[in-house]
């Protein structure tokens, strides 16, 4: 009884050391449990359990299309993964394509925020169209990409490569240039997000820091390299950190627009489990794989939060 | 004086370069869904040509119609976005202003449940849906949906109820108000503007959501974004149909971007600071 009359009383700290304080500050636990509670336990039901689920259904054969074979496999399925080279080119596909995807957005993002910081009219040209490719659904942008800007001879993207002398490219039948293209429609469409949180942060930057630099005779590249850098840099790593954890979980556009092909050309993680669980119907190795990419999804967050934190 | 010019005229050039990269994909979708699959087709692709509405005629009256997708797509996402917001205000006011023990791990929890990859997931929905009769339903999909639309709008919505002041609850204890009073009556219409912009938002990614749709649904209930499908196939692409529904898809989402636009930022952004995000 000593005990959680100190413990409560530690809590809430403002709150006088009186039972009428006390009383208060039980009232405001259950308000708050009841308040959390209908949220928690959805969130329990669709994510912590389904979690668990997917860790036991790992540990098991489980064919759609030969339930005779399924049952319990221990750690079979992990061992089958680690020398399944597949699964090793489709965490090599993963990289490339988040590591190039979060590149370029930061670029060109960046880049062209400095550009539009300087602009004295027209920005709002930019905020308003950047908006627009951001809200798209990525399946309706894979499937606009993959039929009116890339078809061969017919898309717009191809229609500039014929008129530039490139002639006509297989643009999704060619495992390098199916490659190019993912990467370009992801680029394409989440550019404008780092372009916008950079602008954003740009703007909110102290004008009198560039006053000084310009009085010291700092030349632009002096001040963007020892001044803006450095004061950008927790948006930049927060864009990278976004940017990642989103490129790992891409799907419907490099669905929409190759299904992960030609062959396994541009099969990421993702694609890999989702195609061995409902298209080859082997829920059991599909589970293992997707606590794979769970796992490499916890060491990458891990890594970028560990980057943040160091100064 | 000419450099200075020069650097002018080279920067509008970009300028203009990335404005046309970004909104062409999308002028050039709303200029094919208006013209017959002929002028589609045509070499060189045709900017002058006579429009005609023939093809939302045929997607949205004609045989296999979109109608039904369009609407599946409005109760999943109306639907999503009522329950996530039911069940989110209070969570976040709880999270933001009350104190109770556990509240960082409460808060760690949201958090740590947006990170969860969606495909690692879709395997157990998939085993747990079927066993329940649930694949193929409204409530099944919108279910599942909480699993993103929930932590998203609990942190935006924290993030707006940190901003008012504490005074005003207190003052409305002091009259002697019950705090479900309070929450309803002084703090719910403080943050009616963070509660618009979460409801955006939660609209927004359940509108666009793909991977689950395409795996939880079938004949009866199938949002527009896997209907999609149906117009291209080995065979044949209906072109012009197919760019009148991606037009009709589009649409909903970038009326709202347009019109949120200022808030859209701050929204994008929120998960990012304490976590990760959609997509």
């Amino acid at each position: 009884m000593a005990t959680t009359a100190v413990t409560s009383a530690g809590i809430a700290s403002e709150a006088p050391r009186s039972d009428f304080g006390r009383v208060l500050a039980q009232r405001e636990r259950r308000f708050a449990a009841a308040l959390l509670a209908p949220a928690f336990l959805a969130l329990l039901a669709t994510t912590t359990f389904p979690l668990l689920f997917l860790i036991y259904t790992s540990a098991f054969r489980m064919d759609l299309a030969m339930p005779f074979t399924n049952g319990f496999v221990g750690s079979e399925n992990y061992q089958m993964l680690l020398s399944d080279e597949r699964f090793w080119t489709s965490l090599l596909v993963s990289l490339v394509y988040t590591g190039s995807t979060v590149a370029l957005q930061v670029i060109i993002g960046l880049a062209l925020a400095l550009l539009v910081m300087d602009m004295k009219r027209g920005q709002g040209w930019f905020r308003v169209i950047a908006i627009l490719p951001v809200v798209l659904s990525p399946a309706v942008v894979g499937m606009i990409w993959r039929t009116f800007m890339l078809a061969p001879e017919f898309g717009i993207v191809d229609f500039l490569a014929i008129n530039a002398g490139l002639g006509s490219k297989n643009w999704l039948g060619d495992p390098t240039l199916a490659m190019v293209s993912v990467i370009a429609i992801h680029t394409w469409q989440w550019t404008p997000f780092a372009f916008m949180v950079l602008l954003a942060s740009l703007a909110s930057l102290p004008e009198d820091i560039y006053e000084a630099a310009r009085l010291d005779r700092a030349s632009a590249w002096q001040s963007f390299r020892r001044i803006t850098l450095p004061l950008l840099r927790p948006a930049i790593v927060m864009v990278i950190i976004m940017r990642t954890m989103v490129a790992l979980t891409a799907f419907a556009a490099i669905f929409t627009v190759t299904a992960g092909g030609p062959g396994t050309a541009t099969e990421i993680l993702n694609l890999y489990a989702y195609r061995k669980s409902f298209t080859e119907l082997s829920i059991g190795y599909g589970s293992a794989l997707a606590v794979a990419l769970l796992i490499v999804t916890i060491i990458i967050s891990g890594m970028l939060f560990a980057m943040r934190r160091a100064k | 004086m000419t450099a200075k010019r020069l650097r002018i005229f080279a920067l509008l050039a970009i300028s203009m370069v990335f404005l046309l990269a970004w909104a062409f994909p999308i002028i050039w979708s709303v200029l094919n869904s208006l013209k017959t699959d002929s002028d589609v087709l045509a070499y060189p692709p045709k900017l002058v040509f006579a429009p005609t509405l023939e093809a939302y005629r045929d997607v949205l009256f004609g045989s296999g119609s979109i109608l039904p997708n369009l609407l599946s797509s409005v109760i999943i996402s109306v639907g999503t976005t009522i329950l996530t917001m039911l069940m989110a205000v209070p969570a976040a006011y709880a999270l933001a202003r009350l104190r109770f023990r556990g509240k960082k791990f409460a808060g760690f929890y949201v958090l740590a449940t947006q990170m969860l990859p969606p495909v690692g997931i879709i395997i157990p929905y998939f085993l747990m849906l079927r066993n329940i009769g649930w694949i193929d339903t409204y409530q099944g999909i919108i279910l599942i949906y909480l699993s993103f639309s929930l932590p998203f709008a609990i942190w935006l919505l924290v993030s707006y109820f940190e901003d008012i002041p504490f005074e005003m609850e207190e003052a409305a204890y002091l009259d002697g108000a019950s705090r479900l009073k309070t929450l309803w009556r002084i703090i719910i219409p403080q943050v009616r503007g963070g509660i618009a912009v979460t409801v955006v938002f939660v609209f927004l990614n359940a509108w666009n959501e793909f991977l689950f749709a395409v795996v939880l649904s079938g004949n009866t209930v199938r949002p527009v974004t896997v209907a999609m499908f149906n117009f291209v196939s080995v065979e044949q692409t209906l072109w012009a149909k197919l760019a009148a529904v991606s037009v009709l898809a589009m649409l909903p989402v970038v009326v709202l971007g347009v019109v949120a636009q200022k808030h859209i930022v701050k929204g994008l952004t929120v998960g990012a600071v304490k976590g990760g995000g959609r997509r």
